[in-house]
């Protein structure tokens, strides 16, 4: 192995590192270890003076590995990733040392975070020593498109990519397109008609000749990755067909919450209190009704049913405020006599022209009454014979302090909106994550909103989380653009630290097999061992930890740079390496 | 105990001259910024929420509505254009009609016309009364107290006084049942009542208040100038109007002069700044003009002219304008003080003062309560 001639950088993030850490003793007591041939500090290493003292370094001292000590690499690896690769060395023989988060952010004690950030950079240094070059891997992408959901998200990039030329096979498990917006009247804040917004858009999927629809249909298993999956469905009309894609994007939607889980509700004990979906399909018929046919004198809208409550979901359900708001214009046109009771936890305005929605609706004489949706449920019970109505709300009310009573002849319950109970399935189908209410999670919340940790799968819609139609189809384009880039490239980069088995040492246990959660290692039963495939590998590791002989070699992660990582930290001053033999 | 909630209430209020009560959202600036709120004693947003919710039980037990002075710091700071002094407003006008039980009052604040042809009516009746018993004396001097003899007139004037006085004194007590006795909330111990009446006699004489709110100390000193003059009126007219309405011309030094001066100054600077202000509509205070504002104005400016032409005629020696201008001036009067006193705007004038001692009382009287329980819990 060549030697090491190593470049230490350490970051001062403007004042963010350096007023916690002593950067310069840092970077003079780092210089002093074997095979360091150069330490700097400088203040915004991230930005292009940064780089190019890097890329320099590299040419004139002939260094050949890199210790960046700054944020996370989450943030910037790539950044440093690139610069090497700029000066013309293999990205992989760099190594980042976090000195933000992990140090100047967390600590308070300036002296104890210069020495913990020392160690830090000391167990990079010692690891980026057993660095390897790695090469790159890229493969094909198949041009074909799979969407499972016939939502208005997953319709949406449906047609987005089907109107660029490019195949999709749309996946619907109804005997129809649309998914919830198919019950819905109108929509907020414009009170546009939605089987206006919809009808065409289902029509056009229908005749559309690049999009392949098959009602009817749940996806099982899909084997494969990135570019080149595939899978096996079998039509309602009991075909069997083979399916072969290059991205797939997930519209599953959600769907609405059992509010007879809340007793306090009554819900299908009391003959008019109804969920929104209900109110929905009423206002579908036309007229707004009590059981018995007669028009409601006093209507209540109750919201955050089961949402924002822990005891059964704790999220917000997103847009059951604005929904409130407006069945609260549609029941003031519809009868401009009755008295309309919007009840509520907090109003939640969140988009462009809500909130003078709001504005507008609270001048059409709502009465807005206001509890506490932690603690202090409304309770609805029946009304006794001298209230003049049918059931009676009976409530603390926070703005005024006072427990009141409110009429009520028809209770529209804002009901909370929540996964599918097999949204698990469709997760392990195509091997994404979800979060704790069972929402599927997006690669980062912030910077990459739509992908997944899995190459070429995408989640769109309100799969994702609760949201409203704008949202929904944003993300849809989204993904679509994403799906059409990667097509247009033809070719897509993958992970290379992935798992390798080493066939001699390979007993045929199959525990790996077992274990990988991305179902990447099949068995070779001519030759008896276990084989990685690269693609699906997303070099998590766990094989190479529960492998008995030890046959798995994970890159970028082997026991030696491990282990040599584990002995730099533990240093506690310059001393000479004792080189890990390895296992 | 729960209270029911009364949807069908705003529409009441709208009619007293309520607008916007549904643009509040309950931020709360209006009370933070309010210079006369105190701890215990919280508005408007308090009774805006009341008003929202229909709670009149609530809102007729409520004396803050009487302790605001209308200075608008609280709708120049609300982030809805609610309108929050205005609200105030209304909510006066509604609580003076709800304490007066013979419903005069509702009918005139409600209705724009049936309070001027109410006015038209006792003002042609006035005129009629002269023209069936008055007789102009043979005089070419002024013979005023030939014309419309002072006895007979004072005792006219006693006559209103125990009409209207009963009046006001049954819808003052009636407002002391809603504000004290029926908030079962708070009990209210004997000595507390002499503890806490000098300061509603204090704010009653010098309506202090108003400079803690008021940036522009002319409204007060408009406002006190007004109420001063009304004041010395009132006890010219009613007690001393032998002494006020004299055939004898005193010199100008003589006091029955100089009263008779202070009360015109008063009451043509306070009308001439009101209907000027109202015409502007830049304050907050005079923004919005509910009909019950113009009529009270407009009647207490003609008041104060008629007034003066009298006297520029009586002083002259010209009786036939003398006489004249003597009738339209009770013309003016009589409804003035029928319409207003007990029924109307003028009322607050009892209502206010008697407010802010109901307020303080039982303000004390709640900290005390809490004092008790606190005591009570730690024993
Ligand atoms: C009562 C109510 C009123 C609303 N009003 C409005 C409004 O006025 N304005 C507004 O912007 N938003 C409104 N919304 C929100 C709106 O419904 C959503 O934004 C929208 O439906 C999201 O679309 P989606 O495609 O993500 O999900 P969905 O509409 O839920 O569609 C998902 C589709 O996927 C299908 N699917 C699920 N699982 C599978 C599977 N395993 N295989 C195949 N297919 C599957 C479902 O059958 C469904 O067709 C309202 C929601 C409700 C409940
Ligand atoms: S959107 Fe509104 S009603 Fe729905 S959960 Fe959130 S706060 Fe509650
Ligand atoms: S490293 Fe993880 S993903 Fe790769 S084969 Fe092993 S267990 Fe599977
Ligand atoms: S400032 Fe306006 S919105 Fe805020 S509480 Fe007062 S009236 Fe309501
Ligand atoms: S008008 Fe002035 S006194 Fe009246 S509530 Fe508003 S801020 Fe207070």
């Amino acid at each position: 192995m060549e030697e090491s001639r190593i470049g230490i950088y350490v970051c001062w993030c403007g004042t963010n590192i350096a007023k916690m850490v002593d950067v310069e003793t840092v970077a003079k007591e780092i210089e002093k270890m074997e095979n360091v041939v150069i330490a700097r500090d400088y203040k915004y290493m991230c930005s292009d003076p940064g780089q190019d003292l890097i890329i320099n370094d590299i040419k004139e001292h002939n260094l050949n590995r890199i210790v960046v000590a700054a944020c996370s690499p989450r943030i910037h690896e790539l950044t440093f990733k690139n610069a090497l690769k700029n000066a013309g060395l293999n990205p992989y023989l760099f190594e980042m040392a976090n000195i933000r988060e992990q140090v100047s952010w967390v600590h308070t004690d300036r002296e104890e975070a210069t020495k913990k950030a020392m160690d830090l950079v000391r167990a990079a240094v010692v690891r980026v020593n057993f660095h390897e070059p790695l090469d790159k891997l890229s493969v094909d992408v198949d041009p074909a498109t799979l969407i499972i959901g016939g939502g208005i998200a997953g319709m949406s990039a449906t047609l987005m990519i089907a109107n660029a030329g490019k195949k999709v096979f749309l996946i619907e498990k109804n005997k129809e397109l649309g998914g919830n917006l198919v019950n819905i009247d109108l929509t907020f804040p414009h009170m546009d008609s939605v089987q206006q917004l919809l009808q065409p858009k289902i029509q056009k999927i229908k005749d559309h000749p690049n999009i392949e629809l098959f009602l009817e249909t749940e996806i099982k298993e899909i084997v494969g990755y990135v570019g080149n999956f595939e899978t096996k469905i079998t039509t309602y009309e009991g075909k069997e067909k083979e399916l072969k894609f290059g991205n797939i994007i997930v519209a599953t939607g959600l769907k609405l919450f059992d509010p007879s889980k809340i007793a306090n509700y009554g819900y299908a004990k009391l003959p008019n209190v109804v969920t929104s979906l209900e109110f929905e399909k009423m206002l579908l018929s036309g007229i707004i009704h009590k059981e018995n046919g007669n028009e409601p004198k006093n209507v209540a809208i109750i919201h955050c049913v089961g949402s924002r409550n822990e005891e059964y979901h704790g999220y917000c359900s997103r847009t059951c405020c604005m929904t409130a708001l407006k069945y609260a214009n549609q029941v003031r046109s519809a009868l401009p006599d009755s008295n309309i009771f919007d009840i509520y936890a907090d109003m939640r305005a969140f988009g462009k022209g809500y909130e003078e929605f709001y504005t507008a609706t609270s001048k059409r004489d709502i009465m807005f009454l206001m509890f506490d949706q932690k603690n202090d449920l409304p309770i609805i019970r029946k009304a006794g014979a001298k209230d003049k109505c049918d059931m009676i709300i009976e409530m603390n009310e926070k703005l005024s302090g006072e427990s009141i009573e409110v009429p009520a002849d028809l209770v529209i319950l804002m009901t909370a909106m929540e996964a599918y109970d097999n949204a698990k399935d469709i997760a392990h189908t195509v091997g994404i994550s979800m979060c704790g209410n069972d929402f599927y999670i997006e690669k980062h919340p912030k910077l990459d909103p739509v992908a997944t940790t899995t190459d070429g799968v995408y989640i769109v819609g309100s799969c994702q989380g609760p949201k409203d139609i704008t949202d929904s189809i944003s993300q849809a384009w989204a993904a679509s653009a994403r799906i059409l880039a990667a097509i247009s490239t033809g070719r897509v980069d993958v992970e290379v630290t992935t798992a390798k088995v080493n066939e001699d040492v390979c007993c045929g246990c199959q525990t790996c097999i077992m274990v990988c959660p991305y179902s990447a290692i099949s068995f070779d039963k001519e030759k008896n061992v276990s084989i990685v495939n690269e693609i699906l590998c997303k070099g998590c590791g766990t094989c190479g930890s529960a492998c008995p002989t030890g046959a798995i070699r994970c890159r970028h992660f082997t026991d030696k740079q491990i282990l040599s990582q584990i002995e730099g930290l533990m240093m506690t001053s310059v001393q000479k390496l004792e080189i890990i033999e390895e296992a | 105990m729960s209270i029911r909630v009364n949807p069908g209430f705003i529409k009441e209020l709208t009619k007293y001259g309520a607008r916007e009560w549904n643009a509040c959202f309950h931020c709360g600036n209006c009370t933070a910024v309010c210079s006369l709120t105190e701890r215990g004693i919280l508005f408007p947003r308090k009774e805006i929420r009341a008003i929202q919710m229909g709670l009149t039980e609530k809102l007729a037990s409520s004396p803050e509505p009487w302790l605001c002075y209308y200075c608008g710091d609280c709708s120049e700071n609300c982030p809805r254009d609610a309108n929050p002094g205005e609200i105030m407003m209304s909510l006066r006008r509604y609580l003076t009609s709800i304490y007066d039980w013979t419903g005069m009052a509702a009918r005139l604040y409600k209705s724009y016309a049936a309070h001027l042809w109410f006015m038209i009516f006792l003002f042609l009746a006035v005129i009629a009364a002269f023209v069936v018993f008055s007789r102009i004396p043979d005089s070419p001097e002024v013979k005023l107290n030939t014309f419309a003899p002072v006895h007979i007139i004072s005792l006219l004037d006693h006559i209103l006084l125990i009409f209207l006085g009963s009046f006001l004194i049954t819808n003052i007590i009636n407002m002391y049942v809603k504000i004290i006795i029926k908030d079962k909330t708070v009990k209210i111990p004997v000595w507390l009542y002499f503890k806490e009446a000098w300061n509603a006699i204090f704010q009653f004489a010098t309506q202090w208040n108003i400079t803690k709110c008021q940036r522009n100390n002319w409204y007060w000193f408009g406002h006190w100038f007004l109420f001063t003059g009304y004041i010395l009126m009132f006890v010219m007219v009613i007690f001393f109007l032998d002494w006020f309405q004299t055939e004898e011309i005193h010199p100008f030094y003589h006091p029955q002069r100089i009263l008779g001066y202070y009360v015109t100054a008063g009451f043509l600077f306070a009308t001439i700044y009101f209907m000027i202000g109202r015409y502007r509509k830049k304050k907050e205070i005079f923004k919005y003009s509910h009909h019950s504002d113009w009529i009270f104005v407009v009647l207490l400016f003609l008041l104060a002219f008629t007034g003066i032409f009298i006297h520029i005629f009586r002083v002259n020696g010209m009786a036939l304008p003398t006489y004249y201008a003597y009738v339209l001036h009770l013309a003016v009067e009589v409804p003035m003080v029928v319409t207003f006193v007990a029924f109307s705007k003028w009322s607050h004038l009892a209502y206010r003062p008697l407010a802010i001692y109901f307020a303080h009382l039982k303000k004390s009287a709640r900290a005390l309560q809490e004092k008790n329980k606190i005591e009570f819990v730690t024993q």
